[in-house]
């Protein structure tokens, strides 16, 4: 009698088993999910014809081979490239060198509406200390956020060299969220460098002047013009710098450098090389030599060695003098209590890399055919002791360069910089030879040599600064190009060019030419290691970091009037702004609040109005505001600026500003 | 019958209406009478309501769009409480066509799908255990009807959407009523409906329930009251196994 009720139960269950599994096999279905295009080389796959055609080398075929990222497949990794004269940050996948973003950073950027509406217009606004507004910048040398000396793929800093600025990028959104400028010097070239968990952005002046940028004649160079090694605390949970808790060094009026942070065993130190410790100022006019030759009179400069971590106890004990709301610890201070010690490092230096390992520090002369590599444990321990060679004109103690060094490696002309990888060798760029060497850090020789077109300056490598390189690529950043690429004028682009280091030889294996700026360091990151986000959640300003008060929701836009203060909560959605006709009188302060109620990936809408030069980008979620003067009366059509759907050019709406008395 | 009390010795006897209730029908069923199939019909009936209420949790129908500017498509989902997936995506696309928001469709069937299962249930429960011979036939009957109505409800509300668009959409299409189930194509979208879980899961409550139907019918007609069965069943279906008496018959 049971058994009837054991086949219902069965019954049952069969024929849930059946209907879940036909909820899953449709075939049409599984079709449409995988619609990528599987064609097959076909018949014109003949290889030898098609590098006849073109000319193309078996080496040429490899490096394709390489490279050639077909439609769909993604880049290992991402460089994190300087822009140079852009004043933006260049990002560019690897093996594939396609360019992905240009990052607006201390340049209004247009197509992300970067300085064309209130919020982004405060970042950059920041960044201009005087009378003139800064509309550009000159990006150097951008860095990745690290956490025990590795990438962590939050944020990346870059310095500004003319103008002394640092910037901030959120990497979750790939945009830049703040810009903090240095009242207290002009141009920064050692920067911007991390510590290894980030507590620091490390921005160190380049052209001495007085600190605060105060007058005092050229005359008085020795004794009233300084340089700077300004810590920018950084706070990881907000996301920005904050100046209140930051602090400096204050240096002598040498040019300060290039500059990195110690690790593992060195960290709590950064070193900077310098130039011109001569203090030559120049007066061509006045028959005196130049900078130049002034600058190159020393066979050696010294390397600048801080104890950041004893410089941070000082400064929080009071030992500080505030200039214009930074803390400064003084010269006499730093040198007096082991803050700041120099050696010396061979002819017009450059380029200053800790060893993955931390335990050694390598500089480049540009006038110099060495590598000199500094050991850690042995400067540490000549300071510990107070071994010291002598004091420079300010005091600061002076190792015996001999003393300080493992050894120097016999490279070529113009050694500037130096990336690792992940089997010990180090890879230097050759300025004046138009070289990368290759060598090894265990036994200082030169393993191999690879010519790159032409005067290479940066160099980098996958991970190639941190405490764990990857190996596999090196990009030389070339400055000039010469007879790379089509000429397209006097102005020449750069020549990024990617080198396969994985196996025993170099191999080159593709030109990307930047049209850009000239770009100055880069940084390559794996691309797991990033995780932005797709859109943002409804109502965000990314600027705010988080949500705008002034976003509203489909259904509640509104146009409300206070005085003659109008204001518009607006919604942008496919195809239509609500509301798409706004009249206001002339003379009226017009604050429009645009929140895209898009949610769906990669559907972006802009927003601009007529003569107004108001211009928004609208990401999905995205809340931007804008604030203007209705000052021209007259009749204003407004759109969406990017070619969101079929009734994109519908998208549009009319701004009438009533003139006075009408 | 087998004895297990020890012979002689007197025992309280504890189901003495149902014993009385065996005895005055001539005990057709002996003194177990049914006891297996009468537990087997609260078991199916339970599994159905089991799957029923189940069914609330989880989604009854899914359709899925692909078009080439969405590689991974775009999903709706439909459960007895609500709509899931990329609602907002479809609705966004559904303005050009003139079609209303889908949070509107079938908002009062939603707001009351729990209660409703609850009284699906109860009702189930009620004829298994309460109703007489003639109404535990339609035991069948609620969950039945349960998945039916669900098409039905789902199918009214899409033709009253592709009925009803407005005239003043960017794109006019003449009305049409969306597939229920099936592969179809609307512009540039491949449409993919099929039931899902939920679905599946109540229809497997059908099943259960009728089962309990013809194993109750087998119960009934054993009954040993079948004779005078009413509209209430005195029968006890849940009552337990008879002891045997002290002397056998």
């Amino acid at each position: 009698m049971k058994t009837w009720m054991w086949r219902a139960t069965l019954a049952g269950v069969v024929a849930c088993a059946l209907g879940s599994a036909g909820a899953c096999t449709n075939k049409a279905e599984q079709q449409a999910a995988g619609q990528r295009d599987t064609t097959s080389l076909g018949a014109s796959a003949d290889l030898k014809t098609l590098m006849a055609a073109r000319g193309l080398s078996e080496a040429d075929v490899e490096a394709a081979l390489k490279t050639y990222t077909p439609t769909g497949k993604k880049d290992e990794y991402l460089i994190f490239a300087s822009g140079g004269h852009s004043g933006q940050i260049l990002v560019i996948g690897v093996p594939s060198m396609r360019q992905l973003k240009t990052i607006g950073v201390f340049t209004p950027e247009p197509w992300q509406g970067y300085g064309y509406g209130d919020e982004s217009n405060k970042v950059l606004a920041a960044g201009s200390q005087g009378t003139h507004s800064l509309g550009w910048g000159d990006v150097h040398h951008p860095n990745l956020s690290e956490t025990n000396g590795d990438y962590d793929g939050q944020f990346i800093f870059v310095n500004d060299k003319a103008n002394g600025r640092v910037a901030v990028v959120d990497l979750a959104d790939f945009m830049t969220k703040q810009i903090v400028a240095n009242p207290l010097v002009g141009s920064d070239h050692g920067g911007a460098f991390v510590t290894p968990n980030t507590d620091y952005v490390v921005e160190t002046s380049q052209y001495p002047t007085p600190l605060g940028r105060e007058y005092a004649p050229l005359s008085d160079y020795k004794d009233k013009y300084r340089g700077l090694a300004m810590f920018w605390k950084f706070d990881r949970k907000k996301g920005r710098i904050v100046p209140e808790q930051s602090w400096g060094v204050e240096l002598p009026p040498y040019s300060q450098d290039l500059a990195d942070a110690g690790k593992k065993v060195s960290d709590g130190w950064v070193f900077i090389n310098s130039f011109n410790t001569e203090m030559a100022t120049g007066g061509t006019l006045q028959g005196k030599p130049a900078i130049e030759s002034g600058a190159s009179q020393n066979d050696m400069d010294y390397l600048h060695i801080i104890d950041w971590r004893k410089g941070e106890q000082l400064v929080n004990a009071g030992k500080a003098t505030t200039m214009k709301g930074i803390r400064v610890l003084p010269l006499q201070t730093a040198a007096a209590e082991g803050v700041l010690t120099f050696v010396g490092e061979p002819k017009s230096p450059h380029g200053c890399d800790v060893t993955p390992d931390g335990a050694g520090i390598v500089v480049g002369g540009k006038l110099d055919t060495h590598g000199t590599v500094y050991d850690f444990a042995k400067i540490k321990d000549l300071i510990a002791n107070k071994k010291f060679e002598g004091k420079d004109a300010f005091g600061v103690p002076v190792l015996a360069f001999k003393d300080s060094i493992r050894g120097q490696v016999e490279l070529g002309l113009g050694p500037l910089h130096t990336v690792f990888d992940d089997k010990g060798n180090a890879y230097t760029s050759l300025f004046l030879e138009s070289k990368v060497a290759k060598w090894s850090l265990a036994d200082l020789k030169t393993l191999e040599k690879l010519s790159v077109h032409y005067n290479i300056g940066h160099i980098l490598a996958a991970e190639g600064d941190t405490v764990s390189p990857d190996g596999k690529y090196v990009v030389a950043m070339n400055k000039m190009s010469i007879d790379r690429f089509t000429p397209v004028g006097p102005l020449y682009p750069q020549n990024f060019q990617l080198v396969d280091i994985s196996g025993d030889k170099m191999r080159m294996i593709y030109d990307l030419p930047i049209g850009d700026g000239e770009p100055h360091y880069a940084q390559m990151i794996k691309a797991d290691k990033l995780h932005p986000e797709k859109i943002y959640p409804p109502g965000t300003n990314p600027y705010l970091g988080g949500h705008d008060p002034n976003a509203v929701e489909g259904g509640k836009e509104r146009i409300t009037r206070n005085g003659d203060t109008v204001d518009v909560y607006m919604t942008a959605v496919r195809s239509h702004f609500v509301p798409d006709q706004i009249e206001v009188n002339e003379g009226d302060t017009v604050n429009l609040h645009i929140t895209s109620t898009e949610q769906a990936e990669d559907q972006t809408h802009g927003f601009t109005i007529d003569m107004y030069n108001i211009n928004l980008s609208l990401e999905p979620g995205k809340t931007e505001n804008v604030t203007f003067k209705a000052d021209m009366p007259g009749v204003y059509p407004f759109y969406c600026t990017e070619f969101c759907s079929a009734l994109h050019l519908e998208m549009t709406g009319y701004m009438l500003v009533k003139p006075k008395g009408k | 019958m087998q004895a297990t009390g020890a012979p002689g010795v007197p025992r309280a006897d504890t189901h003495k209406h149902l014993r009385a209730f065996a005895d005055a029908e001539g005990g057709a069923g002996g003194t177990s009478w049914g006891y297996g199939r009468r537990w087997g019909v609260v078991a199916l009936s339970l599994a159905a309501i089991g799957t029923d209420v189940g069914s609330l949790f989880l989604d009854w129908w899914k359709l899925t769009l692909y078009a080439p500017q969405y590689p991974h498509g775009l999903r709706l989902t439909m459960s007895l409480r609500g709509m899931g997936g990329d609602v907002r995506e479809i609705d966004m696309l559904n303005h050009y066509i003139g079609m209303g928001h889908l949070a509107h469709a079938a908002s009062f069937e939603r707001e009351h799908a729990v209660a409703g299962v609850g009284v699906l249930a109860l009702m189930v429960l009620a004829l298994t255990l309460l109703a007489g011979r003639k109404a535990g036939k339609f035991i069948v009957i609620p969950g039945l009807a349960f998945p039916t109505i669900f098409l039905a409800d789902a199918y009214y509300w899409m033709r009253s959407f592709g009925h009803n668009l407005d005239p003043h959409a960017p794109l006019h299409i003449p009305a049409f009523t969306p597939q229920l189930f099936g592969n179809g194509q609307i512009g540039q979208f491949m449409t993919f409906a099929v039931p899902a879980a939920g679905f599946w899961l109540a229809t497997s409550g059908v099943l259960f329930l009728a089962a309990a139907v013809v194993v109750r019918w087998r119960v009934c007609r054993e009954c040993p009251r079948a004779k005078d069965c009413g509209r209430l069943c005195r029968a006890a279906l849940v009552g337990p196994r008879l002891p045997p008496k002290e002397t056998s018959r």
